[in-house]
């Protein structure tokens, strides 16, 4: 053929629209035949020359793609037809893929639904939390004082801001009187996140008046639940603690993420409140364009100026301002939820490099074949698509097998995840999720199938033919050894995570808690103002008590105002005049409202002094302090007999020191704690304290029946177990603990696979040299030692690599761990240790296969 | 050569226009590509103009269905290394069923009153 003209460069051109193979075949004939046609038709016309060029375009565009599929649809029926013809490996590779996929897909949807997925109310990223803090008192996101949001409010020009506090109400109904979470609210809370009622209306700014006629808003839940969904609810009055509220809306769950079910309009009387009581909660949103940041440093500046301005509350508070998603998901919640992904991870990589290894056995036994159709005319691009073809198919399987795995084990899995992971509710398999595993599918089966199928391509034909049936690419076994090692070095950083969260929470677990949970039962309740205003609480209470205590089972009662464990806590700043150690700073102190048998329900010691009398004349100004906190104003001097100031409250003293308790969460170590006496102060909401010898199950019963008998309108809520409580806390470590463990254990297993598998190829490979060896001399135990050598290299490879690799990755994991070290040198040589005895076990039957070999039958097999 | 049925000639029925033309073409002796391409023009009076994908496509496809095969050798050694290609005993057959179809959708056709009865 001559020079090609123009024309014909650019039809050559378009040529490359179709495959390969399709080339190789028509390419020369179809551009003699384009040169002949176009040599025609220029002697027709421009017309026809036009309709040539438009005929061979339409082709690049309509016809290569169908030929691409053909050649696709050849591919894939070939691929089928080889894995159909080795079952045993396909099942294998599929079975590890649909585990790793299905794995990685269930953690997945969990950590899509909790920390990935946008917030559920509208324009979420704009919104942002605003708390005080006050460094000098290390107390960090704190209540806000009303007096101090309304300044904010006046004053700020990069967001509007939105209080709330929350309380319990007991409302009437169709049923039982039932106790509600319920949010006392600026109205402009509900336009922050976006709330739209299903009926009546929202609260207006001028409900918030302090004279304005009472009304409330309710969720849709608690109109089904409590008023059998009456439709003609909204206008009516409900009667709330002695006030009738006007009912003006209807809200759907959940709108509010702040699980109440009951709102008020929150009225603010500026004259009324303290400035240094910070009991109110805000929330805010960005006006447009401007920056987290900037909201931040325009409440800096306010709250500086507040505090020159109001020394005597303010000094030393600020401002902390955060986005709404890292109040709603907090980053330990995420950071946990992140390890797990990464070491569900590992697990896959694991198993890719498990199926990798079988592919690269496979591809090495079917060196004859591929070349054999190399040298009938194959392309080698060919056989390399054949090859990825195949890894992709694979992964197809084992992840449509994984999503279906996924599927049915995520409502599994919530049942197990802790109930304190916010947004969880949601998890599942939708189209995100989907996404994220078809992704996953694609680059497994890129990563597994290009490892054979680039080792593969590089065999020289006539070589592999001559070589017979022995055939082995020494690169193929390479690659096979590098693999195994790389898996043995994963598992080994899953070993030493497990094992370190594991430890972590043993410790947890075994920490001293200062107090007694066992047969606690818990239950709160709160009563009425009207009703019970003045003494008249007491009184019941007093009489609840003595209910309680006269109960058969019962050994002990008692009310306060947070139970360990309760959630929330109370804290102020004590003063202690003289003492040399506070050097006339303020101590930030937990504090409780207790009765007398606190102490001696939960079982927490007395270290000196003695407990609450039980007589209100005595107990009124007297205080029980922990044992930390009088170490910490006193060092070891006798604390006993010398005063306290609690701010506005006035002077007390101190009768008893009592042990440390674990109040609030099992890795904070105890705070300073003083309780004072339920006979001066009661809070709204009380909890009730049972201690029982008896099964704790039927206690909440003995709560429940002994409250109705003495006033049948109280609702009794949150009845539980303390003991279930402590566990319910340790959930998340304990969650990501076992699981971790288990991922750790499916990673050893694959990963002694992968070790077994090489050395059982590299034994049938050496099958003549072992029996040269033993008809040379060589005992069978050298040979056992060669083999268990050769597993114990590839190992220790690995378990180096996999050591390097955890001291790189458990500083990730520093913040979750609880009394243990993230580079525990114990922990790191038991993972090194167990990864070592598992890789010799996985030697063994290979090792004790060479030790079998019969060097007459080995020689005479080729 | 596997042996054809008449189940297989009619599970390729009714054929793409391009590959009854190229068996038409087909029909007096071997031809090249562009021979074939040509023939059909004629017979259409160059209403149909094969586009080289089309014919080359179908040409790989009636191979593979074993409707058309190869000539080891240049005919009449005409050209260096043109690739010529000639009917099958299979393709005659299916060529032949595909014209008894349309010859009874014509009469069909006919009958019905759709098309004009010959005079």
């Amino acid at each position: 053929m001559g020079r090609r003209t123009f024309a014909e460069r650019v039809y050559h051109l378009l040529l490359r629209c179709y495959p390969g193979e399709f080339r190789d075949e028509y390419e020369r004939e179809m551009l003699r035949t384009f040169r002949e046609r176009l040599g025609h038709d220029r002697t027709v016309g421009a017309m026809a020359v036009l309709r040539l060029w438009w005929q061979v375009v339409m082709d690049s565009i309509l016809r290569a793609p169908g030929e691409h599929a053909d050649v696709l649809r050849q591919d894939v029926r070939y691929a089928l037809r080889s894995l159909r013809r080795a079952p045993a490996f396909t099942l294998t590779a599929v079975a590890t893929l649909a585990l790793g996929i299905g794995a990685n897909t269930a953690i997945f949807s969990v950590v899509h639904a909790v920390a990935l997925r946008p917030l559920a109310f509208d324009a979420g990223d704009r919104v942002i939390r605003v708390w005080e803090d006050n460094p000098s008192l290390s107390i960090t996101s704190f209540s806000v004082s009303l007096p101090n949001y309304v300044s904010w409010r006046e004053r700020v020009r990069t967001a509007e801001l939105a209080a709330w506090m929350i309380g319990t109400v007991t409302l009437p109904g169709s049923g039982d009187p039932v106790n509600v979470r319920s949010l006392s609210a600026s109205s402009d809370l509900f336009s922050i996140v976006n709330a739209r009622p299903v009926q009546g209306r929202l609260f207006a700014g001028s409900d918030e008046a302090l004279n304005a006629a009472p009304v409330a808003m309710i969720t849709e839940g608690l109109w089904r639940r409590q008023f059998g969904g009456d439709p003609g609810i909204v206008g009516k009055p409900l009667v709330v603690a002695g006030t009738s509220h006007t009912l003006v809306g209807i809200l759907p769950d959940q709108s509010v993420p702040l699980d109440a079910e009951f709102f008020r309009p929150l009225r603010i009387d500026p004259g009324q409140h303290d400035r240094n009581n910070r009991v109110a909660q805000v929330i805010g949103r960005l006006r447009p364009s401007v920056s987290l940041e900037q909201a931040r440093s325009d409440l800096h500046e306010i709250a500086r100026q507040l505090e020159a301005q109001f020394p005597e509350s303010n000094k030393g508070w600020g401002v902390t301002v955060s986005s709404a998603f890292d109040w709603i998901v907090p980053e330990d919640t995420r950071r946990a939820l992140f390890i797990l992904l990464a070491a569900v991870g590992c697990v896959l990589l694991i198993a890719c490099a498990n199926v990798a290894n079988l592919m690269l056995a496979r591809a090495v036994g079917r060196k004859r074949e591929m070349a054999v159709r190399v040298a009938i005319g194959a392309g080698r691009r060919r056989l390399v698509r054949q090859v990825l073809t195949e890894g992709l198919l694979l992964t197809l399987l084992g992840g449509s097998a994984g999503v279906l795995f996924a599927y049915w084990s995520v409502p599994l899995l919530k049942g197990w995840l802790p109930e304190t992971l916010p947004r969880v509710d949601e998890a599942a398999v939708n189209a995100p999720v989907l996404l994220f595993s078809i992704g996953v599918c694609l680059l497994t089966g890129l990563i597994f199938g290009a490892l054979p199928a680039l080792a593969g391509s590089r065999s020289d034909v006539v070589e592999s033919l001559k070589e017979g049936a022995r055939g082995s690419t020494s690169s193929a076994t390479r690659w096979r050894q590098l693999l195994a090692t790389a898996q043995v070095a994963l598992a080994t950083v899953l070993l030493v995570g497990a094992g370190l969260l594991v430890q972590s929470l043993q410790r947890l677990q075994r920490v001293d808690l200062g107090f007694d949970p066992q047969q606690v039962t818990t239950a709160m309740m709160a009563l009425p103002a009207d009703r019970y205003g003045g003494p008249r609480a007491w009184a019941f209470y007093q009489r609840l008590l003595e209910r309680l205590a006269a109960a058969p089972g019962v050994e002990a009662a008692a009310i306060t105002s947070g139970a360990p464990f309760g959630g929330g806590n109370t804290g102020m700043p004590i003063e202690a005049p003289g003492a040399a150690r506070l050097e006339g700073k303020p101590l930030q102190t937990d504090w409780r409202m207790v009765s007398p048998g606190y102490f001696t329900s939960l079982r927490i010691p007395l270290v000196r002094g003695q407990l609450f009398t039980g007589h209100p004349g005595t107990d009124e100004r007297s205080m029980l302090i922990s044992a930390t906190m009088a170490r910490r104003i006193w060092g070891d001097e006798d604390p006993l007999g010398r005063k306290l100031t609690a701010g506005p409250n006035g002077e007390f003293t101190v009768v008893g020191v009592v042990g440390d308790v674990r109040n609030l969460d099992l890795a904070l170590e105890p705070a300073p704690t003083m309780y004072i006496s339920t006979a001066r102060y009661l809070w709204p909401t009380m909890t009730v304290i049972v201690r029982t010898g008896q099964a704790p199950a039927q206690s909440s019963t003995l709560i429940r029946g002994i409250v109705r008998e003495l006033d049948p309108q109280l609702a009794v809520f949150n009845n539980r177990q303390t003991a279930d409580r402590i566990a319910s806390s340790a959930a998340q470590p304990r969650f990501n603990a076992s699981l971790v463990a288990l991922f750790a254990v499916v990673a050893a297993l694959l990963a002694a696979l992968g070790i077994y598998g090489v050395l059982a190829y590299l034994v049938s490979q050496r099958r003549q040299e072992i029996g040269i060896r033993m008809a040379l001399g060589a005992g069978r135990p050298a040979m056992t030692r060669l083999i268990l050598g050769r597993g114990l290299w590839l190992a220790a490879g690995g378990v180096v690599a996999g050591i390097l690799g955890a001291l790189a990755v458990s500083r990730w994991l520093e913040a979750t761990l609880f009394g243990v070290s993230a580079r525990d040198p114990w922990t790191f040589a038991a993972a090194a240790l167990t990864t070592g005895l598992v890789t010799l076990a996985a030697s063994y039957i290979p090792a004790r296969r060479a030790a079998r070999v019969d060097p007459l039958v080995a020689l005479r097999a080729d | 050569m596997k042996y054809e049925t008449d189940t297989d000639v009619q599970a390729l029925l009714p054929l793409a226009p391009a590959f009854l033309h190229i068996l038409i073409a087909l029909g007096e002796g071997e031809r090249h590509g562009y021979a074939i391409m040509q023939d059909v023009a004629a017979r259409t009076d160059g209403r149909v103009q094969m586009s080289p994908g089309t014919l080359y496509g179908s040409i790989k496809r009636m191979l593979a269905d074993g409707l058309i095969e190869e000539l080891t050798t240049g005919a009449a050694g005409a050209d260096e290394r043109r690739r010529f290609y000639c009917l099958t005993k299979f393709g005659r057959r299916v060529a032949a069923a595909e014209a008894d179809r349309l010859t009874a959708l014509l009469s069909q056709a006919r009958s019905s009153g759709l098309v004009p009865r010959r005079s």
